[in-house]
Formats: structure tokens, sequence, C-alpha cells
């Protein structure tokens, strides 16, 4: 009865806010409501006011989204006759409210976000068998070693743990291929793969045929095991020891639990923040998504499948025959299908595994085009939104995660939809400067505001809007196509093991330099337009700016598609560990400072004579998972003496099983320092610094951008990709 | 005492034109509205009986030629490049059947270009006069025949057309010097013999049209008026001739028994019993004795009929003062859809009183091919009392106009609303453009209730104009075609009734003119002639602006108006104290008016000018950016800190200002269920001279806010904006009026429309706050 008034309550306000937003008031009243909006939003933000205040800001900054939307719709829009202007004029139109729909999805999704908890620790005694599946198509064997070790490494009863590593690289299919050069390297890979399983006690597993990719190879692990859970990892996401300690309690509380998920967390930048360098001091794009929306998703239980660092219920996946495999995102295609089913699902916000990001801007946006063409294809084939059996709220919830990867269509009209007014005087957009004030400006400003609000820390101030705008390009045609043809795409598997060896433009780079320059004309002809038209120069300082913001937007993206050097190929993460440095027999005190895949960074205290380097050195410590310390063989590659202090920069030299365990536990174990890593880079810079910040960093990236390119035409050599080989 | 000489110097000739023509009675039967009852047997040709003595035929001296003055202005002016003015004119068959000529005066500016500028004259489509505009030394007369025929009983249009250009200068600036102005003394139809100026009916009375000043003077001459039983009868009256002639300018004015010959330009009426009448005319219509009797009269010397109104008794009186009353209105209770306005402006406007969309061909704009450089049109729409959208609404007007490749860039279209610029559209592109209903958003800000103009002016700039080689204003290429296919399109508005609100009582006589209405009390504060010259010349006027008489009852006190609505007139000294401090008038200012020097119209205007005088120095070199923004700040937003206020300051009572000789003033009633008028002046004389001053179209049109006065030595108009108002209904009750209103009432209460949703929003927040914690997963 309470439930039902304050619904009542609630729907009252609604319809009374909505009432009032629809009055049309004049243009005055409008800025006064808008200043209003934005000094009390302003207000909250600095005083840092949480729980409810947040929602008062967030109903402020929707009362001014409303009004814009009413005025939009009811003022702005030219009339039909006139096709010229109507046309792109409703496409423009249609870009907006798609944005204010995503907004008030994501609004919804994120209006609560659940707080961190502490996991449940399964009764002891009673823990459940877990088949822990590592798929693999191309990965190299070194990257798999890591993984599996890790996974070996994982602190739990050796008894109920088995590993598999699931090779679709080495079928039947592709040792028989008619391809002398494939099946030659397919058999290579499937001999040295099953000696590897062995050293390091996993099963390996491998089928006839490659059918239905990703979700065949896992359903084809499924088929070979029988434990109550499947913890699935990419090859290249090796997890921390605690990860299953921190994910199994869930599903003895909960019998209908299908899902725990677990957030990604990479130990390298991914193209755009390498390229920017702004991986040490910004959260990385995909922080946004694991630190609060998948928690949003959470409070309507609707956190869905990523496809790795996650636990699923073997019944669960049973009662659906398996992993889902219509579209090529298996993952989020699975959880809709047993959310639909009545499972549930878990977040656990707290990095579990760490893995890699594809290296070459190329490999990013093939990544992106399958996420962005497999969620469209849930759109097509399972919509969310009339789905039987799922609640309203995951409805919404799965809506706002398909429906994303629209934006490449917004996107793109926002880009051009200044240039129609610039270039060919169609007014598409009807409104005078002073509304473009009183409406568009408070508008654009709330929604930065709430935008800071909800995703501050994890998300600067534009960044969204670069990230949209590097993947449109080359997403939008994707999108495109799968719209036409929602059977075509197959899965492709993104590549992690590439490397920058020379700085260079990306391959497919050329299209940002066209619409940058398209754009710059477009800033050219404003100033010509604001000169000779003094009668509309309210108008054109509008359209102007808005290109002008674009312009700043190509202009970072350029910086993104000029792909820097790597000279460290892989993240280093700091640790703080006590060890010995054994060199000709003599063993030395030492701390291990940082650690990366490929070596490790050591303070030695002593005096170490001569070395030369390429010496071959040991590691002694005590990994978390024995009692025992354990020797790690190394390469001196550097050294830096000061004092009685020697840093030692070396590489690892992994000759058994044993010592790929020693790595992981050395980089893996411990994943509290990924979380302070994270916390480290999430501060909220604020709007203002935020936006400064980013004008500034667009500049320096237009000039970089620039002179690679001039730096291309000049040598015109050709771009270097390479696979760098690792050694094992 | 004055009578005898009055009765000499009247050369009355009953007017019976048709009589003359043929032997049929002088019927009036026509006249009469239906079910109104018929004279009692017997004396059927009741008003035949007079026939006798009208046949009477000419009086010597009477001019040969009958004048129809046709100007409805003091002045008509035609300026810029192109001017035109339609309206109608109403003639009586025998004016139509005579022949006629048209004399037409005017004078023009130095400026006009004689080779390049034509004045021209329609009548009823049908081109009468084509002449270069070559006067600009002296008035020009001239005279021309006018086809046989053309001229029709009943309304002609008469289109008055001036195409002006520059001798020497091609720029917009120079447009303004272009001006011919029409002078209505000598301006007016001629038409021969004698019979063209007797009346034959009361719908003839429609034919007086203006007088030689531009004006319509009636003159009541009633020996009873200072019976009170009188007062009734003639304010009715007063609003019948109004309606009959419907011209802007009126002014009634009631005698007792000063038959001197009348100003020039005056109708006289005679009202009165057959017995108080006589001794003023021995020539009375015996029949007059018997039955209500509505009857014309020539008078020599004069251009003008006599009217007389007359009946054995009073009642009779005013049955024959209810023929003219009842042909003045056909009674109908139906939504007005007009605000005639054809004897001034063709053609009538449209009353708008929700969404509509008018074609400019409906409104009498013309399809037009301009070859200037400044093309101005207009057209008038009506606006009924109870519009309520100054703050929030726009109206569109969907253009179709075309422009040459000439224009150039910087050229542009304004709007103007009742003389205010609305909007301004830039021609922007530079090869010429067709604009296919262009929609223009023009503000409602400017509108009110009644009649309201809206201009729409092209102004065009061309390189030609720039080199203005000589002769070049007298090219003939189009530049700018406007086509009639344009429309006018009012959205629907919010519409509720404000008390008090002046402007509605000027526009449509709201409330007063309601056509449900009861009759209206009326307290005169005594019956001399100059207070019901003063209250006649109010309800005349008023029964123009609502277009029917208003039914009127003279209230013996102010009890008679306590829960009504109702008006005082009277100079200040005869008003009840209580309607005083009802109406918000200082109650000292009874003994104080008129002496007294008032400071607190000195310090506004000390304000005013310092307002403009700020706006007119320009400061150091940081000034001038500022005020461009704060200039564009305030164009497009005019928020002040008065804007910011929630409820406007404390009445203050109100102390007539001393320079002030007259004043009208509005409030509710006591009980609040009804508007009280106040039509007051320190002394009878000023208060009829500033009513009649008042009369005027121009000055008539100033009356808005709660209280207006009149400064008859500076002949200016102030008026206090309205401060306190209450809602009146005026529709039945639906939520997409109330949207409306709502929206008008926050567009002018911005400040509270923001704490209304920010409180909203602050209880939708703690709402969902609640609703959050009780879906969905708990943490």
């Amino acid at each position: 009865m309470r439930k039902a008034g304050i619904v009542l309550i609630w729907a009252a306000f609604s319809v009374g806010l909505i009432a009032m937003v629809m009055i049309p008031i004049n243009l005055q009243t409008q800025l006064i409501l808008g200043l209003l909006a934005v000094t009390v939003m302003g207000v909250i933000k600095i005083l840092k006011a949480e729980g409810n205040w947040r929602l008062v800001a967030l109903a402020f900054g929707t009362a001014i989204v409303m009004r814009y939307v009413y005025w939009r719709t009811f003022n702005t829009l030219p009339p039909a006759n006139q096709p010229e202007n109507f046309i792109p004029a409703i496409l423009l139109y249609l870009a907006e409210m798609y944005s204010v729909m995503m907004l008030a999805l994501s609004l919804f999704v994120v209006s609560r976000p659940l707080p961190p908890r502490p996991s449940p620790t399964p009764p002891e005694g009673k823990f459940p068998r877990v088949d822990v599946f590592v798929p693999t198509y191309n990965e190299d064997p070194a990257l798999l070693a890591n993984t599996l070790a890790a996974a070996k490494g994982m602190d739990y009863p050796a008894d109920r743990l088995e590993v598999w590593l699931l090779d679709d690289g080495g079928t039947a299919q592709k040792r028989n291929s008619d391809k002398l050069l494939e099946a030659q390297a397919a058999t290579m890979r499937h001999r040295e793969l099953q000696t590897l399983c062995a050293d390091l006690d996993v099963h390996y597993l491998t089928r006839d045929r490659n059918e239905h990719a990703k979700a065949g190879n896992l359903n084809n692990g499924m088929k070979h095991s029988k434990s109550e859970l499947i913890a699935v990892f990419d090859a290249d996401h090796a997890p921390a020891r605690d990860f299953l300690k921190e994910t199994v309690g869930y599903f003895s509380e909960d019998p209908k639990l299908f899902l725990v998920q677990t957030p990604h967390f990479f130990l390298n930048p991914d193209p755009v923040e390498r390229n920017l360098q702004t991986f040490e001091k910004m959260p990385s794009e995909n922080e946004m998504f694991y630190g609060i929306i998948q928690r949003g998703l959470d409070k309507w239980n609707a956190a869905f499948f990523c496809g790795s660092a996650a636990v699923l219920r073997r019944e669960a996946l049973e009662s659906a025959n398996g992993f889902s495999g219509i579209s090529i995102t298996e993952d989020c295609e699975t959880a809709v299908e047993l959310h639909s089913r009545g499972w549930s699902s878990v977040y656990v916000d707290k990095p579990l595994i760490a893995g890699l990001q594809p290296a070459t801007f190329a490999s990013f946006i093939g990544q992106r085009s399958r996420w962005a063409q497999g969620m469209m294809q849930i759109m097509r084939f399972r919509f969310p939104l009339f789905k039987r059996g799922l609640s309203i709220p995951q409805r919404l919830c799965y809506m706002s995660s398909t429906l994303f990867w629209l934006f490449p269509f917004a996107r793109a009209t926002f880009l051009v939809a200044p240039l129609f007014y610039l270039f060919f005087d169609l007014q598409i957009f009807m409104a005078s400067g002073g509304e473009f004030l009183g409406y568009t400006l408070s508008y654009l400003l709330v929604n930065l505001m709430m935008q800071n609000y909800l995703y501050g820390s994890f998300r600067w101030p534009w960044i969204s809007e670069l990230y949209e705008y590097v993947q449109t390009v080359h997403l939008l045609p994707a999108v495109v196509s799968v719209i036409v043809n929602p059977r075509k795409p197959t899965f492709k598997v993104t590549a992690k093991d590439e490397s920058v060896l020379v700085n260079r433009l990306s391959e497919i780079s050329r299209p940002f330099f066209v619409i940058f320059a398209v754009l710059l004309v477009a800033l050219i002809v404003t100033v010509y337009r604001f000169q000779t038209d003094p009668f509309k120069a309210d108008v054109t300082l509008v359209v102007g700016g808005w290109n002008l913001l674009n312009l700043i937007l190509a202009g970072c993206a350029l910086g993104v598609v000029s792909e820097r050097a790597e000279h460290s190929p892989t993240r280093r993460v700091r640790v703080t560990r006590r060890c010995e440095f054994g060199l000709g027999g003599r063993w030395f005190p030492a701390t291990i400072e940082d650690v990366s895949v490929n070596g490790a960074r050591v303070q030695v205290y002593g005096d170490l004579g001569e070395m030369p380097t390429s010496a071959r050195a040991e590691i002694r410590f005590k990994p978390y998972s024995s009692a025992t310390e354990e020797i790690l063989p190394v390469e001196v590659r550097n050294r830096e003496t000061e004092g009685n202090l020697t840093a030692i920069g070396c590489r690892y030299l992994p000759e058994i099983a044993r010592h790929h365990s020693l790595v992981a536990d050395l980089i893996f174990a411990n994943s509290t320092q990924w979380s302070q890593f994270q916390q480290a880079r999430r501060r909220n810079p604020g709007l203002i610094r935020g936006t400064a910040w980013f004008i500034g960093l667009s500049i320096f990236q237009t000039y970089r951008g620039l002179s690679y390119l001039f730096r291309t035409l000049g040598s015109d050599k050709a771009s270097v990709v390479a696979r760098k080989e690792k050694t094992a | 005492m004055k009578m005898a000489s009055v009765a000499s110097a009247f050369f009355l000739v009953l007017a019976q034109a048709n009589a003359m023509a043929q032997p049929a009675p002088f019927d009036m039967s026509t006249e009469r509205p239906a079910g109104e009852s018929s004279p009692a047997p017997g004396q059927e040709p009741a008003i035949g009986a007079a026939q006798p003595s009208a046949g009477t035929g000419l009086v010597a001296g009477a001019p040969q030629f009958h004048r129809r003055y046709v100007i409805p202005a003091e002045m008509l002016t035609l300026s810029g490049e192109n001017d035109q003015r339609t309206w109608s004119v109403y003639l009586t068959a025998e004016q139509a059947k005579a022949g006629a000529r048209l004399n037409l005066g005017y004078q023009n500016s130095i400026f006009v270009a004689p080779e390049a500028s034509r004045l021209t004259v329609h009548i009823n489509n049908t081109l009468v006069v084509d002449e270069p505009i070559s006067s600009p030394e002296g008035i020009k007369e001239f005279s021309y025949d006018i086809p046989y025929a053309l001229l029709q009983p009943g309304a002609n249009l008469i289109s008055v057309q001036a195409v002006q250009r520059h001798r020497t200068d091609c720029s917009i600036e120079s447009t303004y010097e272009l001006w011919s102005n029409i002078d209505p003394a000598i301006t007016y139809l001629a038409f021969e013999g004698g019979t063209a100026g007797v009346w034959s009916g009361i719908d003839d009375i429609k034919t007086l049209g203006s007088n030689a000043h531009g004006r319509t003077e009636f003159r009541l001459v009633a020996p009873a008026l200072d019976q009170r039983r009188a007062t009734q009868p003639l304010l009715m009256l007063a609003q019948g001739l109004a309606l009959l002639t419907n011209t802007p300018n009126q002014s009634i004015v009631i005698d007792g028994s000063d038959v001197s010959p009348s100003e020039k330009g005056q109708v006289t009426v005679l009202v009165g019993t057959a017995a108080e009448l006589a001794p003023l005319l021995p020539e009375l219509p015996p029949t007059a004795h018997n039955n209500p009797v509505v009857a014309f009269a020539s008078q020599s010397g004069s251009d003008l009929p006599v009217l007389i109104v007359s009946a054995p008794d009073w009642q009779g009186v005013e049955t024959a003062i209810g023929r003219i009353t009842s042909a003045s209105h056909d009674g109908t209770t139906d939504q007005r859809e007009k605000y005639a306005t054809s004897p001034w402006r063709f053609p009538d406007a449209p009353f708008l009183f929700s969404d509509s969309h008018i074609r400019f061909s409906e409104l009498g704009i013309r399809t037009q091919e301009f070859a200037g450089r400044r093309l101005r049109t207009d057209f008038n729409i009506g606006i009924p009392s109870d519009f309520y959208a100054d703050s929030y609404g726009q109206a569109t007007i969907l253009l179709d106009a075309a422009y040459s490749d000439a224009v150039e860039p910087g050229s542009h279209i304004d709007v103007y609303v009742n003389g205010n610029i609305a909007t301004t559209v830039p021609l922007t592109s530079s090869g010429g453009g067709i604009m296919r209903h262009f929609p223009v958003r023009t503000t409602l800000r400017h509108f009110k209730p009644g009649l309201n103009t809206v201009a729409i002016e092209a102004i065009l700039k061309t390189e030609e104009d720039e080199v203005c080689a000589p002769g070049a204003t007298a090219d003939k290429t189009p530049r700018f075609a406007l086509f009639d296919t344009s429309e006018f399109h009012m959205p629907a508005f919010a519409r509720i009734a404000r008390r008090p609100n002046l402007a509605a009582l000027s526009g449509t006589s709201a409330p007063y003119g309601r056509r449900d209405s009861q009759p209206i009390p009326v307290f005169i504060g005594r019956g001399d002639p100059d207070t019901l010259t003063a209250a006649a010349t109010l309800l005349a006027r008023m029964a123009v602006a609502g277009g029917r008489p208003i039914d009127v009852e003279l209230a013996a006190s102010p009890a008679a108006l306590s829960n009504r609505n109702g008006i005082f007139l009277g100079p200040l000294a005869d008003i009840p104290p209580t309607a005083l401090t009802q109406l918000g008038i200082d109650s000292t200012s009874l003994t104080g008016w008129g002496q007294k020097s008032s400071s607190a119209v000195d310090e506004a205007r000390t304000d005013a000018a310092l307002d403009e005088w700020r706006s007119k120095v320009s400061g150091g070199i940081w000034h001038t950016p500022l005020t461009a923004i704060s200039g564009w700040l305030k164009r497009n937003f005019d928020i002040s800190m008065s804007s910011l206020q929630f409820s406007p300051s404390a009445d203050r009572k109100f102390v007539p200002p001393d320079n002030a000789t007259f004043l009208i003033a509005q409030s509710a009633n006591p009980s609040n269920d009804g508007t009280w008028t106040l039509v007051s002046a320190p002394t009878v004389k000023e208060l009829r001279d500033g009513m009649l001053a008042m009369s005027t179209e121009t000055n008539w049109n100033q009356i808005t806010g709660e209280i207006v006065t009149y400064e008859g030595s500076e002949k200016t108009v102030t008026s206090r904006p309205v401060t306190n108002f209450s809602f009146v209904e005026t529709l039945p009750p639906s939520l997409a009026n109330y949207r409306l209103i709502a929206a008008n009432w926050f567009s002018t209460n911005i400040l509270s429309y923001a704490l209304v949703v920010g409180a909203i929003a602050l209880l939708l927040a703690f709402a969902t706050g609640k609703l959050l914690s009780m879906l969905g997963r708990r943490s």
C-alpha cells in the first residue's frame, strides 16, 4: 500500500513537472530557469552533496532538457514545404532526440548505482567445483602461458578447480586445411599448446570444426566438462589470485544466479590513451562502463556478461542450450536470454583480471566494430524492449546498452549539421541567437553538468565525444552494413599482440584529415560570414561555435590516429616485494619495484661488481601461492648504480611451466595493486578545468597530427606494423 | 430666452426627398425593427402626415452642389514610396443617382519627383484620378467627373494611392521625406442637384461620414436635458448615431436649447417631446404630436441636414430613439466576426479569437511588385478584450515574397505591430530569393484588445542605390514582390479578462459592451450639458469600439452600482468618496486637484529623461563593446529588475498630477465581481473638453492601464500601467486555455516560473529517492 502511495506521489510530481515544462513561456522566463538550474546544479556539485541531492541536481537538469525538447519540437523545425531545409532539419532533430533518449535511459540506468559490497565467502568446505575456460584462437603461447598459469594459481581448493584451454586455432578443420602453410601452423600450434598445457597441468581441448566461433568453442568446452560453475577468461585476461574467492560465494546465496561479472582491467593503454598519453592520469574509457554503468545495471538486475572475467552457472547455461551464438557478441546475447528466463546476475566492482588492449588504432576500430555490429544484431534478433520474460527495468537497461551503438548516426549528424548553414545557408534550425542562448546553451551546459555529475571521476569532459567521434568515422559504415545485412558479420578476434615500432599515421587515418580540412574551411567561412552578414551575426556565431567544437574534436582525433612508437610495449605495474637477486652464485638482498609481462625492475643492495648486459641472473622470492621461495631466471638488460643501490632492468627467461606461474604470481597475484592504480586516475577535474585541459590537448594533438602528416607525405615511408615476437 | 432668435435663424425644411419625386407617403416602416409595436390603427401613415409640409421643396439659398466630404481623418498623409488607403463611403440612392464630381486637394513634399510620382484614386476599383504628384508649394485642387453609374447606393470604395520617388536621393532615409497630404476640407464628392443632400431614412445617417475636419460631430439639442428622465434616452441616441456613422473621430455634444447656427460640420439633432421642440421648430412634423417621429430637415447655409427625434411624450421619444439604435445594430448576440472599420479602413478587420489563418488577400493586401527601396504595407486585425498573450505569444506571418538578384545582403523585412518593431527578417542570399510561406515569427507583445495594425516593411538595398546615378529613383525594374497568398497565422492564445484593464475598454468597450450584458448603471454627477456631453461622447466612442450599443441605465445613487459593472462620470466633486477610495484615487485630491503642484510626475519625468540621456551618452573605449552586448541582451531578453519582482509593489493612492485636466480610472468594484470605471475632471468644462479630446482616434487608442490622464495644456495622454489585477473568466474552463494563461502569467512573473519548476523538481527528486530505495536491488 505504501509502495503504491509512493508511486502515485512520484507520478503526480512527474506529471506536474511535465505540465510545467509544456507551458509555452517566453524567452526571458526560460533564461531565468536556465540560470537557476545551472546555479543549483553547480552549488550541489561544489558542495559535493550526495544521496538525494544528486537526484535533485539531476531533476533540475531533466527539467531543462525537457524544456529544450519541448521548444525544439514545436518551435525550431522549418516548414515541411521547404524540403531542402526540412529533410536535414528532421535528421538533426532525430539525432538530438536520440541523444536525449540515451540520456534518459542512462539516467534510469545509473539513477542509483549499487555501491561496492563485501563479497560473500562460500561456506567452508562447500566450495563448488569450477571449470575455468580460456578460449583461444590465434594468441601467442607465451601470452596463454601467463593466463593459464595465473588461472591455475588462483586461491581455490585445487581439487575443485579445472582449467581448460579451448583452442580454436588448432582444430581438425584448421590442421587439415587445404592451405598448406595454414595447416602447418595449426599443427604446430596444436602440438605446442598441448605441451604447454601438460606442463601447467591444465586441460587442452580443441574440436573438429570452427562452428559458431567463440560461443561454439565455449559450448564445446561445456560438453567435455561437468563442474557446477564456469569461469571464462579471454586468452589475455589473467586472473588475480582472489578471483574465485570474490565471485563464487554469490552462487550459494542465490540459486537463480547465472552470472557474476567483474570488470576488465587493462595493463596497457588503448591506442587513444597511448597516442594522447593520458593512460597514467586519466581514467580509461571502459572505466565508465565498469565503474558505474554496470553498477547501475546491477541495481536493476541487468548486469550483463562481457565475454570474460566472469563466472557462470552451468545449469543456467544448459537451460538455454549453452552460450548463444546468433550475434557476434555472444556474451551480451547470452545474458539477455538468461535474464529473460528469470535468471539473475551480479556485478562485482573490483578488478580481478588484468588484460591487454589492442595496440593499433585499426585493431581498436575492429574491436569496436564487432561490438557495435553484435549489439545491432541483438537489437534485430532479440529486441530487448519486447522480449518476454525481462522485467521492465531490464528491458530499459538492455535498450540503453544496445541503442548506444547507434551513436555514429547522431555523431555524424552533429558533425555535418553546421555545414548546411555555413556552406549552403540552409535554415535547418529555426532559432534566433537569443533563443540559442536561452535554450540550446542552457541545454548543453546542463547536459555537460549532468554527464559530469553522473560520470565525473570516470569520464572527463569531452572524452566521450572524442571517443565517439574517432569511432564514428569507421563505425558508421559498419553499423549501416549490419542494419542492411544483419546476418553477414562474422566473429573476428581482436589482435592484441601488435605493437607500433615507429611513429606513424594509422593506416585508416585519411578520413580524419579530410574531415579536419573541411571543418577548417567551415571555420574560415564562419569568420567571413560573420563580417559580411551582420544581420545574422548572432546565428553565425552560434553555428560557427558549434563547428569550432567539432573542429576541436577533429583536431584532437588527428593525434589519436598519429600512432606513437612504443618504448615499453607492456605496462609496468608497481609492486613492492622483497626478493633476492642472484648473480654468479651470489645472492643480494633486493626489492622488486615494478613488473610487466616481459620483465621486472629490481633494486639491489650491495656491490654487484662487473656485470655484462644480457648476463643471466636469477630472482628468488616467495610467491603468494606457496610457502617456499622459488627462483625465476632473468636476463639483465640495463643497470643504474647509485651508492649502494643498483636499479636493474631485467627480462624473464621462463624455461619451465613453473616459471610462468612465478611471472603470473608477480604480475597478477595482487589485484589490490590494480584497484590502487585505477583509484589514482579517478579524479574529477570538473567541467571548466576539464574543458580547458581538453582544448589544450586538442591544440597539441592537432599540431602533432599535422606534423605526422607532413612527415609521412615527405618521406612516404610505408607504415610499419609489426607483430612483435615475444620471447617465451 | 434665446429661443426666438434661434427659431428665426433656422430655415428648416422637412426633407422628404422621395416625396418630391413620387407621391407615395414617407414611410419609415422599414426602419422599424420587427416586433416593435406598430402605431395604433388609424394612425397608420403616421409620419406620412408630415408630408404636406415636407413637400415644401428647396429653400432658396441652398447650395446647388451638395458636398459629401470623404476623408476620414484630420489629414490624410500618404508617405514613403508607396502608400495607399482604402475606405468606404456610404451614399444614399439619391447621391448615387446624381451626377457627381470628385474634388481633391493635396500638397506634397518638395522632395517628391513629379516625373516619377503619381497620385491615383480609384472609386469602386475604377481609376478616376491619375496625376503626377507636383504640388510642393501649396495645395493643388482638382476636380474630376465621376463616370456615370460608377457610384452605387450604399457602400462605395475609395482608394487613394501615392507612388512617390525622391528627386535626388536613393537612400532608405530619403524615403521618409516623401509625403503627400490630402486635405479633408477640399476633398469631397460634389453631387448635382439639391436632393442629393436630403436624407430619406434612418439608414441615410450612414452617409454622414466625416466632415471637412475629418471628424463626425453631432449636437443633440434637448430642451429637457435637465430632466433626469431624458438622460438615458439621450445616451442611447448618442450611441445609435455613432454606430450608424461608425467613424473613428466622433464627438457628441449635448445642448439644452442653443440652436444657434452650429459650428461647421456639426449635425444638429433635435430631441424632445413635440411640446418641447415646438418653440425651437415651428415646422415640427405635426405627427410628432401623436406618434414617435424620426424626420429630417435641411438647414439653410449648410450641407448637413437636421435630424428630428420627437414624440408626444418621453416614452415615445425613447421609441423613436430605439428605431435609430436598432438600425445601428442588428441586435445579434453572435460573436463579433469583424471589427467594422470600412468607413476609414477597408476591409473590416477580422476578429481573431483563436487559432486562425488569414490570407493577405482577405486582409486587403494585394500582390504587389515594387521597384523602390522601402515598401510598407499594413493590415488590421481585431483582438478580443480577454486577450492575455502579450508576454509569451508569437504570431506567425507565412510570407510569400520574392526579391531579385539586385537586392543585396543587408536588406531586411521588418514587421511592426501598432508601430512597434516586432521582427526583422534579414534577406541574406545575394542571388535573389523566393520565400514560400516563409515563417516570420512576430511577438504578440504589442497586441492589445480591439483594433491592431500590423505593418510589413521591406528595406531593400541595392548597388544602384549606392551609386545613385541621376534618375535612378525612377527605375521601374521590380526588386521585390509581395504575394497576397501570404498568411497571417494567429495561434491559439490565452484568453482571460483582467480587471482593471482600460485597454479592453478602449479596444472593445469590455466589459460594458459584452453581448450578454445587463443594462450598465451609469452614475452621472449632474445633468448639465457639459457632463452629459462627456457621457454621450464616451458612450458613443465605446459603442463604436464595441460594435454595438451599450444598454445603460441611469444610477440614482452609488448603491445601484455595487455588485455590478458600472461607470461613474462627473467632476471629481460629484463622485461619491466611496467610489474614489475603491478606484484608488486619493480623496485629498477632491480639494487639491488643479491647485497644488505634483512632484510625483516631475520625478517620474526626471527619471525617464535621465534614462534616456544615459542611453544617448556613449562612454569611453570600453563602453562600446559592453553596450553592444548589453544592448543585444536587452533586445533579446529585456530582463530588468522590475521583471524579477514577485508581486507588484503595494498600490499607491493615485494623486492626479496638477497638469492633468481629465482622468479615466478603472478598478474592481468593492465586491470584486464587477468593473468600475471613473471618468472625471476638476470641473465640468474640463470634463467635457477632456472627453472630446480623448475621443479622437489617436488619443482613444492610448487609453490603457488602470489610470489615464489627459493634460489639457500639453495635449498629452499619460497612462499608469496596471499594478494589481484580478482575472475574470470569459470562457468555459478548459485545460488548454489554462495552460496558455499560465504561460502568460509565468512569462510576466518570470522568477515564479523558475521557482515553481524548481520546487517541483525538488519534490520529484525526493520522491524519486524514495521510489529508488523501494525498487530494484537495495544496497
